[in-house]
């Protein structure tokens, strides 16, 4: 292992040479701390209902508890953000698994899983050919061990519901992961948590202020079209700003391209939380799971970074390439 | 519309946060739960052959599909890893041990442990009314899955047999359920309530022919009609050379 990967891997001296990189984790530790004394103001001032109040701190409580385990990783290297994503798509798949039934069917259960640790290995090895196989060879393996049972009821379904938990959460994720190979790659992973969460904080706020028409009833009965209009404005400015920081002096370092990124998170965003409940409403279950008790489970959470991690990965791709400047195949080593 | 709807099953505990999880009957394992216990067993099997020396007489009685309850006197904690450990292994992981609530599920790490590794339920000694035993009931045929069961209420204090108290009598009164009564010897030598270590005392199991409790009503008299019933098998068992 040369000494870039390395410092890349295991690195924490360069945490934050990236000026944004220490400006982002400084911002998410203001908005935790500033969050839970405005919104005692705004109840104080009578601005806010006691129940929406309850509801604030409630959520502010998960995220809390669950922003350090999400930035430490990131932080300390590229190693423990592979961890940090492997244990999050693994755990999301189990709430995906237990919700729809599919972790009954024990073959196509255990081929996603080890699909997933595969998914996080090309990612660690730095292995773009096998990372991107393996949607198709994950296909193939779902397939044919939908075979083994003999029991053709109900093959389509446990077929297809393996492919697709394995797609949305293993190949989904899996960008997310991969990004990691690049050299800042701590600022475009922050980068991308932070505007992604913050665009459902936008949609919440602007749809609590706004919201009128309906935009999906039946899907998601909570989502105004002015929420939604709300989160893209909001949303494609801060990305815009931001992705000016991140990729400064590069090819994508144009009001049009930075625009066009921010269109792209916000959107995608938040269909990766529709398609989340479609999923939900099509089982007919509220929350994925109680890992977070009221909140639901983790996939409740990360539901709109399922879309978004893919799509800025090869739009960022597109322009500037991820990890080219980085050694390949540090594990498998280089036929 | 074109397709019909496809039917979703999903875990019977998915609403349960993690720590309820573990305390509660309905919990419906998966792939993590199936790993620790195939771990669990195979050091608990290997621990009882070497330490103590299992022998087992009349194993071919064992039902080779649930549902069934194993009943047995009840001496100390090591009686339901025996009597788990001697189930075939692809049944195993349908044996579902009925531990007393207060002991195995207040402390989370134990309950964990209780979960995770041995499988097992709480029967939460203030409240083995009639609900409770519905409950595990209703698992033990929908599922079907098997329990492993003391009557005795408690570990005996002398390794006397206490009466059989008729909690047995609502989970299968009326059932075709197999009730495979079980008598252990040894285990209290072993590792009585008092002691703390366990001794490499050796222990046997004697297994007595199933017993089914169809034609058994389902109240008050017929519960304890079954719970006498088994306490005589059992106690038949301990004079059978």
């Amino acid at each position: 292992m040369t000494e870039v990967t390395s410092q890349r891997l295991f690195g924490v001296s360069d945490a934050f040479d990236q000026p944004v990189v220490a400006g982002l984790t400084i911002a998410i530790a203001a908005i935790l701390l500033v969050t839970p004394a405005l919104a005692f103001l705004l109840l104080k001032a009578k601005a806010l209902r006691g129940s929406v109040y309850r509801e604030v701190i409630s959520k502010w409580k998960t995220w809390a508890a669950l922003t350090p385990l999400l930035i430490g990783p990131i932080i300390l290297g590229a190693f423990w953000t592979v961890l940090l994503l492997l244990g999050l798509s693994l755990w999301c798949y189990r709430e995906y698994s237990r919700a729809t039934g599919l972790f009954r069917s024990r073959g196509i259960h255990v081929s996603v899983v080890v699909g997933i640790a595969l998914v996080h290995f090309a990612v660690l090895d730095h292995w773009y050919d096998f990372f991107v196989a393996l949607m198709p060879i994950m296909s193939i393996v779902i397939v044919v061990v939908g075979l083994f049972p003999d029991e053709p009821k109900g093959f389509i379904q446990r077929v297809a519901l393996g492919i697709f938990g394995f797609m949305l959460i293993g190949i989904g994720l899996g960008h997310l992961a991969y990004l990691a190979n690049d050299s800042a790659y701590r600022s475009i992973i922050l980068m991308i948590l932070v505007s992604v969460e913050m665009n459902d904080v936008f949609g919440y706020v602007a749809g609590k202020l706004f919201g009128r028409r309906k935009l999906a009833p039946k899907t998601s009965p909570g989502k105004t079209a002015e929420g939604t209009i709300g989160a893209l404005v909001l949303t494609t400015i801060m990305v815009a700003v931001l992705g000016h920081w991140v990729f400064e002096g590069t090819k994508l370092d144009y009001p049009q391209t930075l625009i066009t990124l921010g269109l792209l998170v916000s959107v995608t965003g938040q269909l990766g939380d529709l398609t989340l409940s479609s999923i939900k409403r099509d089982v007919g279950i509220k929350d994925m799971s109680a890992t977070l008790s009221a909140h639901g489970g983790l996939l409740d959470r990360f539901d709109s970074l399922l879309l978004v991690a893919p799509t800025v990965f090869h739009y960022v791709g597109y322009f500037l390439g991820i990890g080219l400047d980085q050694p390949a195949r540090i594990l498998s080593g280089s036929v | 519309m074109a397709l019909n709807d496809w039917r979703y099953k999903p875990a019977t505990d998915i609403d349960l946060s993690p720590s309820q999880r573990w305390k509660s009957v309905r919990r419906e394992n998966g792939l993590f739960e199936e790993m620790t216990q195939g771990l669990w067993w195979a050091l608990v099997k290997a621990y009882l052959k070497c330490v103590h020396s299992l022998t087992v007489y009349g194993s071919k009685q064992i039902p080779r599909v649930p549902p069934f309850v194993f009943v047995a006197n009840h001496e100390s904690h090591l009686d339901a890893l025996v009597l788990t450990s001697i189930v075939p292994h692809e049944v195993r992981r349908r044996v579902l041990p009925v531990a007393a609530g207060d002991t195995f599920f207040v402390s989370p790490l134990v309950a964990a442990f209780a979960a995770a590794c041995l499988n097992a339920l709480p029967l939460w000694r203030r409240n083995t009314g009639y609900h409770a035993m519905l409950e595990l009931r209703h698992r033990l045929i929908s599922e079907p899955c098997s329990y492993i069961l003391f009557p005795e209420g408690r570990r005996s204090r002398n390794g006397l047999m206490m009466p059989f108290k008729p909690g047995v009598g609502m989970l299968v009164a009326g059932t075709d359920v197999n009730v495979v009564p079980c008598f252990l010897e040894g285990t209290f030598e072993a590792l009585g309530p008092q002691s703390r270590w366990p001794r490499p005392h050796p222990i046997h199991v004697r297994i007595g022919e199933p017993l089914r409790f169809q034609q058994t009503p389902n109240d008050r008299e017929g519960w304890t009609h079954i719970a006498r019933e088994l306490e005589n098998r059992i106690k038949h068992l301990t004079v059978l050379e």
